[in-house]
């Protein structure tokens, strides 16, 4: 721990821990806001969600290990933060039993279509339930592993796993769909 | 293993999340069924697209304002001696964007003369540091031999479709480069972040561009670790720094990964990943030490 369990009170002190929240905290606010809008739906919550989040972590920073994953122990503040501006919105964040039933029905394995647009791309992510749009976004584009989506989401890491194999499937079958009804893809 | 089951399981592949035997029978299948070598490549490619598009979507991009104020913000708080104590900040307002900025306004007016001067008195320092965040991009990154380090770890540890085969390192080392010789010893060795497993060496050519190629996974990611001969333009590259002080490392993206490199006097190292931003840079500032100090051994002259 770089300073120990103590609280940086002289000057130089609070210079080193902001030279190295610097480095290997902001490198991932970019990352770190991405989330934060897909969880939002909104710029200006997103902004205020990431702003807490540093917020935060700076003051918490004394404690965070070096050497260890400073992006997933960000991510689960962000996720932390984000629940409790729910509670206090009396939002529940639930996946309705029908979605879940939906993901099960994709019995095949679509193959992957080619030659798609980012507009494609992205509408059909938008497309797919957003439990599982979420574990697909934070595996595939921002790169946690399963154990870390596991901790900044509060899921159990067998339904992460199942819920991101799920997501990959259904989101396979909306671009191979989309592909089939324009006629192209080049599908594998 | 059935072309079902390898669809099925393709995913967990890609994620190095597959058991040894499971791995060898993909290998077997992989040689010897051009659909499913196709799908594979095209659900690898599909990764890549997927976060470049998200990644560029513009409702993700943070306004550069609130960015600036943000950072400007934090470093404020970070200079105040109540930002550092968990409990002060606990009793922030939720949203300072709207109920504290009068209050940061007059705690940044008082700031700004003391933040000035420690600005000024950092400036030399921040420029031996990681350049990613301060915008200046040394040149090592940008050069032909970081496209080839990409190219090389996209064709080698990524698709295996490299035109030359790969030799063993020892015998690399005889040949061409001695400094081959005991590098992923001093690597593993050395300091290396938690997770970080290392998989496999090799020397392998990219363009005709030889390198020495440590793989490792890291975050369920593969991640190369390439040492070639610095022979860039000298001109386009960033001084090396004396012995003992901290090497510069640069990062940049080519093809959708991400690479942070630095330089000995006669190598130049890149770390090539699919890892997002930043954590590229950690582990190559993980790496940094070990391999510097590696390289700098093999660089001295012989002494008999």
């Amino acid at each position: 721990m770089f300073l120990g369990a103590s609280i940086a009170n002289s000057l130089d002190e609070r210079t080193i821990l902001w030279e190295r929240f610097e480095c290997e905290a902001m490198p991932h606010a970019s990352s770190l806001f991405r989330i934060a809008r897909w969880l939002t739906r909104n710029q200006s919550d997103a902004e205020d969600l990431l702003q807490e989040t540093l917020i935060e972590a700076l003051s918490s920073f004394h404690r965070f290990s070096e050497g260890t994953n400073c992006r997933a122990w960000l991510v689960t503040i962000l996720y932390h933060h984000h629940s409790k501006r729910r509670r206090a919105q009396s939002h529940l964040h639930l996946v309705s039993d029908e979605q879940e039933r939906i993901a099960e029905t994709i019995a095949f394995e679509p193959s992957t279509p080619q030659n798609l647009t980012d507009e494609d791309v992205l509408s059909a992510l938008r497309r797919i339930p957003r439990a599982f749009q979420e574990v697909v976004i934070l595996a595939d584009v921002e790169g946690l592993s399963y154990k870390e989506i596991a901790e900044a989401t509060q899921v159990p890491i067998g339904t992460v796993m199942s819920r991101i194999s799920r997501g990959r499937k259904l989101l396979r079958t909306e671009l191979a769909t989309y592909a089939r009804e324009h006629g192209f893809g080049g599908v594998a | 293993m059935h072309c079902y089951q390898f669809r099925e399981m393709a995913d967990s592949y890609v994620d190095l999340e597959t058991s040894a035997n499971t791995n060898r029978e993909f290998a077997y299948h992989l040689d010897n069924c051009p659909v499913c070598r196709e799908e594979m490549a095209a659900r690898r490619e599909f990764r890549i697209r997927l976060r470049e598009t998200w990644t560029k979507a513009p409702e993700n991009q943070m306004r550069p304002e609130f960015a600036d104020r943000l950072r400007g913000q934090l470093h404020s708080l970070s200079l105040s001696k109540a930002s550092t104590n968990t409990s002060s900040v606990k009793n922030h307002p939720r949203s300072l964007n709207l109920q504290r900025r009068w209050l940061l306004t007059v705690a940044a007016s008082l700031i700004l003369a003391i933040a000035i001067g420690f600005v000024l008195s950092r400036v030399m320092r921040i420029k031996n540091k990681s350049d990613y965040e301060s915008g200046v991009m040394p040149d090592l990154v940008k050069t032909e031999l970081a496209k080839s380090a990409v190219g090389d770890h996209r064709d080698c540890a990524i698709q295996f479709r490299l035109a030359e085969r790969s030799t063993n390192l020892d015998e690399a080392a005889l040949k061409y480069d001695h400094a081959y010789i005991d590098l992923v010893k001093s690597v593993t060795s050395g300091e290396m972040l938690p997770g970080v497993e290392f998989v496999k060496a090799h020397s392998c050519i990219f363009q005709q561009r030889r390198f020495a190629h440590l793989i490792f996974k890291y975050h369920g990611q593969l991640v190369s670790l390439l040492v070639t001969d610095n022979d860039a333009d000298p001109g386009k590259l960033p001084t090396v720094p004396a012995s003992g002080q901290p090497n510069v490392i640069a990062c940049s993206s080519f093809d959708g990964y991400r690479v942070s490199c630095f330089q000995t006097a006669r190598h130049a190292v890149f770390v090539v990943s699919d890892l997002a931003d930043g954590e590229n840079l950690t582990l190559a500032r993980a790496f940094e030490s070990s391999v510097v100090e590696h390289l700098t051994r093999s660089e001295e002259p012989a002494s008999f």
